[in-house]
C-alpha cells in the first residue's frame, strides 16, 4: 500500500508533465507565429501565417485546460497555492490567450484587418510573457506556510530571474514557430523563416545557458541536488546533448531542410522538459511542497487515472489525424 | 463593509460576470451542433445542395460564437485556483477530477474534431466529415453532462463526508449521480437545444421577412418547429421536475424563489405569490399578488400541501441566501419565457397544419415573422436568470450545507480582484458588442449558395442544380 502511495502521485508527476509537454510545444509554436507574425508586414503573409494554425490553435489551447484540470484533481493543494500565488501572470496569460482567440475569429469578418492582426500577435506574445513569468517564478519557488498555503505578496512573480525565463520562453516559441512555418511555408516566406529559426536557436540557447548557471548559484536545494549522485550524470547529459541537438538544429537550417528543424526543435524542448522535470521532482512546488504531500486522496488519483488514462491515447490519435488531414503546405486565402 | 476592499465578494463578483458572460457563447454552440449534426445528415441522405449550404451557413455562426466561447471559457477552470483556493483544496478529490474528464473527455474531442468540420470540407469523404461534425456535437453535450454532474454535486453534494474540512469519497459513482444530476443535465441539455432553435428560427424569420432567400429559411424554420414540438413542452416538463427536487433538497432557494417569509405546514392549503416587493429588511413582502391556495397545485398537484413549506423567516439570516428579489424574479421570468416559447411552437404548428407557411403565404405572415424574431434573444435570457436561480440561489453556501462562500475564497489583496474584475468587465463588454456586430454582418451577407459541393470522395464537384449558378473558383480557404 505504500508502494502504492508513492506511485499514483508520481504516474500523475509524468502525466501533468506530458500534458504541459504537449501544451507548451503545439501552443508553443502557435504563440510563436503569432509573435512573428508583429514583423510581417504585409497582409498576404500574415493571411498564411494565420491560416496556417486557422485549423489546430483551439486543440492545442486545450492541452492548456486538460492540464490545469488534470493538475486540479490530482494535486489540489497545488493547484490553489499554485494560481493563487501566480494571480497576475496567470491572468495575463489569460487575457492574452483571449485577444489572441478572438482575433482568429473577428479577423475573419473584418474590413479593418489591422486591429486583429495587431490583437493576434500582441494577445499570442502578452500569452507567452505571462507563461514565462509563471514558470520562472515556480522554479524559483512560492513561499508558503506548513500548510502549503501561498503566504507571500503580490509581486513575488516579478524579479530578474523570472523576467530571464521569460524572454527564453518568449524565444523558445519563436525557434518552434519559425521551425513549425519552414514546414508549411515555402518560397520567400519559408526563407523568412529559415533566418529567424536561426537567430532564435541562437538566443535560446543563451538564455538556457543563463538559466543553466543561474539556477545551481541562487537556488541552494537545487545546488545541492545536482551536484549529488545519481542527478550529477543527468546533468552532465543534458547539456551535452543539448548542444548536440543545437548543432544538429544549426546544420539542418543552413542545409535548407524542411522537416528536420522542426524535429530537432521539438527534441530540444523535450529534453528541456526532462532536465526541469528531474529538478523539480519530487516537489511539485519546488522545495516545499512534495507530490506525496500535494496529492488528492489514492481514491482519487485511481478514479482519474481510469477515465483519463485510458484517453490519452485516444486524444493523442485523433490529434494526430488531425494534422494528418491538414498536412502540406498553406495555401494563400488572398485572391 | 466597502465592496472595493472585500476579497469574497469581489471574487464572487468576477466569478458571476465571467460566467455571466461565457455562457452566452457555448449555449448557442451546444444546442447549434445537434442542428448541424440534423443538416448534414439529411444532405448525406437526400444529397439536395440546399441542406449543404445549411450546413456551411450556419457553421459560420457557430464558429464565430465557438472561439469567443472557447476564449472566454479559459478563465472559468483557473479562477477556481486563482481566486479559490480553499474550496479547491477542500474538494479537488471529486470536484477536480471532474473539471479533468470534463477538458479531456469533452473539450478535447470538440476542439480535435472541430478543424476537419469547418475547414476539411473537399479534404476528407462526406462521411468522416459526417463523423466530425458529430464528434463535435457530441463532445460538446458531453461537456454539458460534466459541468451539471460538477455543479449539481454543489448543489447536492452525495458519495462522501468533509472530515476535517476536506471532502473525502467514499463513493465516486455515488457523487456524480448526486440527487439533482439527472434532472439537471436534462434541464440544460434542452435549454441549450431551445435557446438554439429560437436563434435559428429568428434569424430564419428575419430572412424571410426581408424577403431574402425565403424558400431556403423557411426550410431551416420548419426543421427547428420540427425539433421545438419535442423540446419546448418537455422543458416545462423537465423544469417543473427541477423546481420539485430544489423544494426536497434545497428549502432555502425555493423560500427564495418564492420570496416565501412565512412557513406553511403541511395538510393545509397555501398561497402561490404571483408578483411581490421584496422587503428583505423587514422580512416581508410590501406588495403582493397572490394566487389562493396556489402552491399545493403548483409543487404537488392537490390543493393541500402533503409536506410543509418552510419560509425564509425558518432559518437565521445567515444560513439563507440574500438578494430574495433577484432569485424570485429570475425564476418567474425563466418560467415565464419557457411558457412563451412553447406558445409561439403552438401557434407556429398550427400555422403550418393550415398551410399558411409555404413557400407562397409565408411572406404575408408579418406578425408571425415577427415573433419568431422576438423570440430568439429570449432563451438566452431564460437560460442566464435560470443560473442565477441556481447559484445565488445556493447562497450562502458553495458546497451546500458544507462549505460557506466566505471560507471558500482565496485570501488576496481585494486590489488584485478588483483589478482583474475591471478588465474582465472591459473585455467581455467589448467581446459581446464585437460578436454581436461581426454575426450581424454574417447575417447581413447571407449564405452563398453557388459553392462548389463535395463529392462523394470528397472532392469538389460544381453544382449543377441551379443551372444559372456561377461557379466559385476562388481556392477553398477563401470560400469559408
Amino acid at each position: 500500500m505504500d508502494a502504492l502511495l508513492r506511485f499514483l502521485p508520481q504516474v500523475w508527476f509524468i502525466i501533468l508533465g506530458l500534458f504541459l509537454f504537449l501544451y507548451v510545444m503545439l501552443d508553443g509554436f502557435d504563440l510563436g507565429v503569432g509573435i512573428l507574425s508583429l514583423t510581417s508586414s504585409d497582409e498576404e503573409r500574415r493571411s498564411i501565417l494565420m491560416t496556417s494554425l486557422g485549423n489546430i490553435w483551439d486543440a492545442n489551447e486545450t492541452w492548456l485546460v486538460v492540464m490545469a484540470g488534470a493538475l486540479f484533481g490530482a494535486f489540489p493543494l497545488a493547484y490553489g497555492t499554485i494560481l493563487t500565488a501566480l494571480y497576475m501572470p496567470i491572468f495575463i496569460m489569460i487575457f492574452g490567450l483571449i485577444f489572441r482567440a478572438v482575433a482568429f475569429e473577428f479577423r475573419e469578418h473584418s474590413t479593418h484587418k489591422f486591429f486583429w492582426n495587431y490583437a493576434f500577435g500582441a494577445g499570442s506574445f502578452i500569452a507567452a510573457l505571462g507563461q514565462g513569468f509563471a514558470l520562472g517564478s515556480v522554479i524559483e519557488g512560492i513561499s508558503v506556510d506548513a500548510a502549503g498555503h501561498f503566504t507571500g505578496s503580490t509581486w513575488d512573480w516579478l524579479d530578474w530571474r523570472s523576467t530571464l525565463v521569460a524572454i527564453t520562453l518568449i524565444q523558445g516559441y519563436v525557434l518552434i514557430g519559425s521551425t513549425y512555418l519552414i514546414l508549411k511555408t515555402e518560397g520567400e516566406l519559408q526563407q523568412t523563416h529559415f533566418r529567424t529559426a536561426k537567430i532564435a536557436a541562437i538566443t535560446t540557447f543563451i538564455g538556457a545557458v543563463l538559466i543553466t548557471i543561474v539556477t545551481p548559484i541562487f537556488y541552494e536545494a537545487a545546488r545541492t541536488r545536482l551536484f549529488s549522485a545519481p542527478l550529477v550524470y543527468v546533468f552532465v547529459a543534458i547539456p551535452i546533448l543539448g548542444l548536440l541537438l543545437i548543432g544538429l538544429l544549426l546544420t539542418s537550417l543552413d542545409r535548407q531542410e524542411e522537416r528536420t528543424p522542426f524535429v530537432w526543435t521539438i527534441l530540444i524542448f523535450l529534453l528541456s522538459f526532462i532536465g526541469l522535470g528531474l529538478i523539480v521532482f519530487p516537489y511539485v512546488i519546488p522545495n516545499q511542497i512534495t507530490i506525496y504531500q500535494a496529492a488528492a486522496s489514492p481514491s482519487a488519483l485511481v478514479f482519474m487515472l481510469t477515465f483519463v488514462g485510458v484517453l490519452i491515447p485516444i486524444m493523442l490519435f485523433y490529434n494526430i489525424y488531425n494534422y494528418i488531414v491538414f498536412r502540406g503546405k498553406v495555401v494563400t486565402s488572398i485572391d | 463593509m466597502d465592496i472595493f476592499s472585500n476579497t469574497v465578494a469581489l471574487s464572487r463578483m468576477q466569478f458571476a460576470l465571467t460566467a455571466t458572460f461565457h455562457m452566452l457563447w457555448p449555449v448557442l454552440t451546444t444546442g447549434m451542433s445537434i442542428y448541424l449534426v440534423i443538416v448534414e445528415g439529411l444532405w448525406i441522405k437526400t444529397r439536395r445542395p440546399e441542406y449543404y449550404y445549411h450546413a456551411r451557413f450556419w457553421s459560420k455562426l457557430f464558429l464565430l460564437n465557438f472561439g469567443i466561447g472557447v476564449a472566454s471559457g479559459l478563465p472559468m477552470e483557473f479562477q477556481f485556483g486563482t481566486n479559490w483556493a480553499p474550496f479547491s483544496e477542500a474538494v479537488g478529490d471529486f470536484f477536480g477530477s471532474i473539471l479533468g474528464f470534463e477538458a479531456s473527455m469533452a473539450f478535447m474531442l470538440e476542439a480535435g474534431f472541430l478543424g476537419i468540420m469547418l475547414f476539411g470540407w473537399g479534404r476528407v469523404s462526406p462521411l468522416i466529415h459526417y463523423l466530425a461534425t458529430v464528434m463535435v456535437a457530441f463532445g460538446a453535450n458531453l461537456s454539458t453532462f460534466w459541468i451539471l454532474v460538477a455543479n449539481s454535486w454543489l448543489q447536492t453534494p452525495a458519495g462522501g463526508e468533509m472530515v476535517n474540512g476536506k471532502f473525502i469519497v467514499s463513493d465516486y459513482f455515488q457523487a456524480i449521480l448526486n440527487p439533482f444530476m439527472v434532472k439537471s443535465v436534462a434541464h440544460m441539455f434542452l435549454a441549450t437545444l431551445e435557446t438554439s432553435l429560437f436563434v435559428i428560427g429568428g434569424i430564419s424569420a428575419w430572412y424571410i421577412l426581408k424577403q431574402r432567400h425565403q424558400a431556403f429559411f423557411t426550410q431551416s424554420l420548419k426543421i427547428v418547429l420540427a425539433t421545438a414540438i419535442a423540446v419546448t413542452p418537455l422543458q416545462i416538463y423537465v423544469g417543473h421536475l427541477s423546481a420539485e427536487q430544489v423544494a426536497q433538497y434545497q428549502p432555502t432557494k425555493l423560500a427564495a424563489m418564492e420570496s416565501k417569509w412565512e412557513s406553511s405546514p403541511a395538510g393545509q392549503p397555501a398561497d402561490w405569490s404571483l408578483l411581490a416587493i421584496p422587503d428583505e429588511a423587514n422580512e416581508r413582502n410590501k406588495w403582493e399578488i397572490t394566487i389562493p391556495n396556489g402552491l399545493g397545485y403548483i409543487l404537488e398537484f392537490r390543493k393541500n400541501l402533503t409536506v410543509p413549506v418552510l419560509g425564509l423567516k425558518a432559518w437565521v439570516k445567515t444560513d439563507r441566501p440574500k438578494m430574495v428579489g433577484l432569485i424570485y424574479y429570475c425564476f418567474r421570468i425563466m418560467s415565464g419565457i419557457g411558457f412563451f416559447l412553447a406558445g409561439v411552437m403552438l401557434w407556429s404548428v398550427l400555422q403550418w397544419l393550415l398551410g399558411n407557411l409555404s413557400p407562397e403565404k409565408i411572406e404575408s405572415q408579418k406578425w408571425f415573422l415577427r415573433t419568431w424574431i422576438l423570440a430568439a434573444p429570449l432563451g438566452y435570457i431564460a437560460v442566464e436568470s435560470g443560473w442565477i436561480v441556481r447559484c445565488v440561489g445556493r447562497q450562502p453556501w458553495t458546497l451546500y450545507g458544507q462549505i460557506r462562500t466566505a471560507d471558500a475564497a482565496s485570501h488576496l489583496p481585494a486590489s488584485n480582484v478588483l483589478t482583474s474584475l475591471t478588465f474582465f468587465a472591459v473585455v467581455y463588454s467589448v467581446l459581446l458588442v464585437t460578436t454581436l456586430y461581426f454575426a450581424s454582418k454574417i447575417i447581413g451577407k447571407g449564405p452563398n449558395l453557388e459553392l462548389p459541393l463535395p463529392g462523394l470522395d470528397g472532392q469538389f464537384v460544381l453544382n449543377t442544380a441551379p443551372a444559372e449558378s456561377i461557379p466559385d473558383q476562388r481556392p477553398v480557404e477563401a470560400q469559408q
